[in-house]
């Protein structure tokens, strides 16, 4: 059966195939629809696996982790960052091994696309010690995903599912069983403490051993499936071309309209454990070698270090001449940049005659030479910056703080209010500026409490997200009030975690938890760490709001202030309005403070006006407006009304 | 025959249905499909972008993603992010352009000059003859540009006259179910003023 689905969604039907029992993760870009989909296969579906969208990335993968270590088949699924979440618990699995197949779905954003760090999942995968697939396109991912649980259980190790952007939200026509098969397995779990725990030297010197023996039966197991491919050209002329995961398509694509088809290729979907057999078999052949992979050295760092301990004498083009760059999604410019060179047989050219220009703009193909060839385009360019959507809970704290400050004689420039991961951030952007950081889920509050701790004279406030604050911010809190710091945090409490495409967190309101699951209450974890000064504000009353922030700023110690409404968007797919805002032309002065304070996207210009000089007025779309009334608390000059929608 | 498709512009223009469609079409017709959405900041007013990629030959391997200059076609749905797409367009490949701008909040009170329509066609024109320059676009906006791409692609590229009228229209009345008859209406306006602009080429 045939179905067009994106490579997310491909993941969820290849562990459905392979018989998946537990599926757990934590929502990121671009990896989240892989979880989201098997959650929705088990909500419509019997028999389904158990599948939940954990607290965190940790957790997620400790309980796949125990559910595998039980014998049965468990994914986890993340975004490249929430590999860091879990690095502690992934390393010291790797160590003890499984018994049951556990996948690790981790998402890379080569170019990011989804705004996070570039990080190479694959240099994450050999510090633990796992095995790594990186599947070529949707369909790839499908196989690979089911081939993944049977290689954990052959080799007893986790195995790390990697994609990048490219891949995960590209949608292709998959050819798949889409139905679940479980596979009916008895829960075992055999009690061995020289497996699974760490007590002692002996015990982990053992295990570090076991880890090495069980890569070495990774690379055999992999060798005999074909999953790696070589292709000797007829002609002998020594050159290869080495492609890994995404890559593959790309550079098919451009040897399929190319002069040159008398390469030889060696296509790579298994990167590690480097297959040093088949290596060896292209070193014997080879003279020059091009490695073609997005982020990292990483088949080059290992084919280099294979070759200098063969003592092979060929040439290797790749990144660490400096033929290509380290940074950003390759194009097909790139890719034929490469292969030009392999073909033009530049064995052992300079790196610096050769070094690309690596263009400083996200590396969005649109933008690649724009600076270069389109001096025209460049000076029309325009960036639309990202913006609270209208009727956003969050404009309304960001803006009461704003206002806060300014009536206490502070303001933006000289408070310093720390943000966090998630759609808060977003109070970084014009017009707030209000956010002066963001580093990683949860950091808001401990970044926040060492800028007390250096002196900084003006209050400190920290701003977070409600999902963000389960997955990483209780820590930080528990330890403000420990400590004793002085410290104003503001928990944006929206009720989802909206930014990855509205999925449920602990927080979320008890009609929309999962079944058998249940709401836990932020306010009730605040008051239980002992903290005294805490005030729950709806965002939207603006005067109950800025009373509050101005309270809790002159308060002494840990404040929190819990700020809750829920996301627009989950409620306009819920629910009819009732409520718009307009504005009346005939009174608008276009003084724009209604845009100036609230950046609302629902607002815009356009003529018509009588009061104003140029006889332009600010309007609202009444498709986009919520009915918040933001606006209407900044208008002097009484022109934003209500208008009651009818039904 | 082998094609390759870019659309962007804002989140909330329904440029990934407009997209859906389109793939979804060409899918049906027994041609081999790839779709990227570029939605990562979607929901709060950032580009989007859909990559489409079409192929007859089943065999023919290709990457999801369109490169710099290796666009046949391009449709344009807002002014300023369509000037930031210009390099993805190939040299002499067709373009549709609507005349919408989404003018952001920091240049309106800045009263920053935003790039004009006129602007916009005189850049494309500078690379390609194929100019498809739609400057009175109805709401909504997607399904009018369906209308004008339905009217122009097999002036485009023969491989793409499997989207005539009538199919489209069946294949819109089997996805959409809410607003039907306003969606048809407005994919009925694009598709002839599509027809009168390919008089004028």
């Amino acid at each position: 059966m045939k179905r067009s689905i994106i490579g997310n969604q491909a993941v969820a039907y290849g562990a459905l195939a392979a018989g998946v029992d537990v599926a757990s993760g934590y929502p990121g870009t671009p990896s989240s629809e892989a979880l989201t989909e098997l959650l929705h296969f088990s909500q419509n579906n019997n028999p389904s696996p158990y599948v939940e969208w954990s607290v965190n990335e940790k957790v997620a993968f400790e309980i796949a982790t125990g559910a595998a270590w039980a014998g049965k088949r468990a994914l986890v699924t993340m975004k490249m960052s929430g590999a860091n979440v879990a690095a502690d618990s992934i390393l010291s699995v790797a160590y003890s091994g499984t018994k049951g197949g556990l996948v690790l779905y981790i998402a890379d954003d080569p170019g990011v696309e989804a705004g996070m760090p570039e990080q190479d999942t694959r240099l994450f995968a050999q510090w633990a010690g796992l095995p790594v697939l990186e599947p070529a396109d949707p369909g790839r991912v499908y196989e690979l995903t089911r081939y993944a649980f049977e290689l954990s259980e052959k080799c007893e190790l986790p195995v790390i599912l990697r994609s990048v952007t490219s891949v995960a939200h590209a949608k292709q026509e998959v050819e798949g069983e889409y139905t679940y098969k479980p596979l009916g397995r008895k829960p075992e779990f055999e009690k061995n403490i020289f497996r699974y725990t760490k007590a002692g030297s002996a015990i982990c010197i053992a295990q570090h051993e076991a880890l090495l023996d069980r890569l070495a039966v990774v690379e055999r197991t992999v060798r005999d499936t074909g999953i790696n491919m070589m292709v000797e050209s007829g002609d002998r002329n020594g050159l290869f071309l080495v492609a890994a995961g995404a890559l593959i398509p790309y550079v098919r694509e451009a040897l399929s309209s190319w002069d040159h088809q008398n390469l030889s290729t060696l296509f790579l979907e298994s990167v590690y454990p480097l297959d040093k057999e088949l290596a060896g078999k292209m070193f014997e052949a080879a003279e020059t070698i091009l490695v073609l992979e997005e982020l990292e050295p990483f088949v080059e760092m290992q084919l280099r270090s294979e070759a200098s301990r063969l003592g092979w004498n060929g040439s290797i083009l790749g990144k660490l001449d400096g033929l290509l760059p380290r940074v950003g999604k390759y194009s097909q410019e790139v890719i034929g940049r490469g292969l030009k060179t392999l073909a033009s047989g530049m064995a052992g050219h300079s790196a610096a005659t050769s070094r690309p220009v690596v263009s400083s703009e996200r590396s969005d193909p649109g933008n690649e030479e724009s600076a270069a060839e389109q001096p025209v385009a460049a000076e029309l360019s325009v960036k639309h910056p990202i913006t609270f959507c209208a009727g956003c809970p969050h404009r309304g704290t960001f803006l009461a703080v704003n206002r806060a400050l300014k009536k206490i004689g502070l303001n933006q420039d000289n408070t310093v209010v720390t943000g966090d991961i998630g759609c808060t951030i977003l109070g970084m952007n014009p017009p707030f500026h209000t956010c002066w950081t963001e580093v990683s889920m949860g950091s808001s509050i401990g970044l926040a409490q060492g800028f007390y701790w250096a002196g900084i004279e003006n209050p400190v406030i920290a701003t977070i997200g409600d999902s963000t604050f389960f997955h990483a911010g209780i820590p930080p809190l528990v330890n403000a009030v420990q400590h004793g710091a002085n410290l104003l945090v503001i928990i944006l409490d929206n009720g989802w975690t909206s930014m990855t495409g509205f999925q449920v967190n602990p927080g979320t309101s008890e009609q929309f938890q999962a079944k058998g699951a249940r709401r836990v209450d932020i306010e009730g974890i605040v008051r239980g760490m002992g903290v005294e000064n805490l005030q729950v504000i709806g965002p939207f009353d603006q005067e109950q709001s800025i009373e509050a922030i101005i309270k809790a700023l002159q308060q002494e110690g840990v404040k929190v202030i819990i700020s809750q409404a829920e996301c627009a968007l989950t409620v306009a797919r819920r629910e009819k309005r009732t409520l718009i805002y307009q504005i009346d032309s005939q009174k608008c002065t276009f003084c724009r403070s209604c845009l100036r304070e609230t950046g609302c996207p629902a607002l815009y210009v356009t003529a018509n006006g009588k009061k104003s000089k140029h006889g332009q007025v600010m309007a609202i779309d009444p498709q986009a407006c919520t009915g918040c009334g933001l606006c209407y608390t900044c208008c002097k000059f009484d022109a934003i009304h209500e208008q009651k929608l009818g039904g | 025959m082998y094609q390759s498709i870019v659309m962007t512009g804002l989140g909330g223009q329904g440029i990934i249905t407009l997209a859906n469609l389109i793939s979804e079409y060409a899918s049906e017709n027994g041609l081999k499909v790839s779709l990227f959405n570029a939605k990562g900041m979607a929901q709060r007013g950032g580009r989007v972008t859909s990559e489409i990629r079409l192929s007859n030959d089943p065999e023919l391997d290709f990457g999801a993603r369109i490169s710099a200059g290796k666009a046949d076609i391009l449709i344009g749905m807002e002014i300023g992010e369509t000037i930031n797409s210009l390099s993805f367009l190939k040299e002499g490949g067709a373009v549709i352009l609507l005349n919408y701008a989404y003018i952001p909040t920091t240049m309106v009170l800045k009263k920053e000059p935003y790039p004009s329509f006129e602007q916009l066609t005189e850049l494309y024109s500078g690379k390609t003859k194929e100019l498809f320059a739609v400057k009175e676009p109805k709401h909504p906006y997607n399904m009018f540009l369906l209308g004008v791409f339905t009217a122009v692609a097999p002036a485009i590229d023969a491989g793409l006259s499997f989207y005539s009228k009538q199919s489209v229209e069946e294949g819109i009345a089997k996805k959409l179910k809410r607003g039907l008859e306003e969606n048809l209406q407005t994919f009925n306006g694009g598709y002839a003023y599509g027809q009168s602009l390919l008089q004028h080429v």
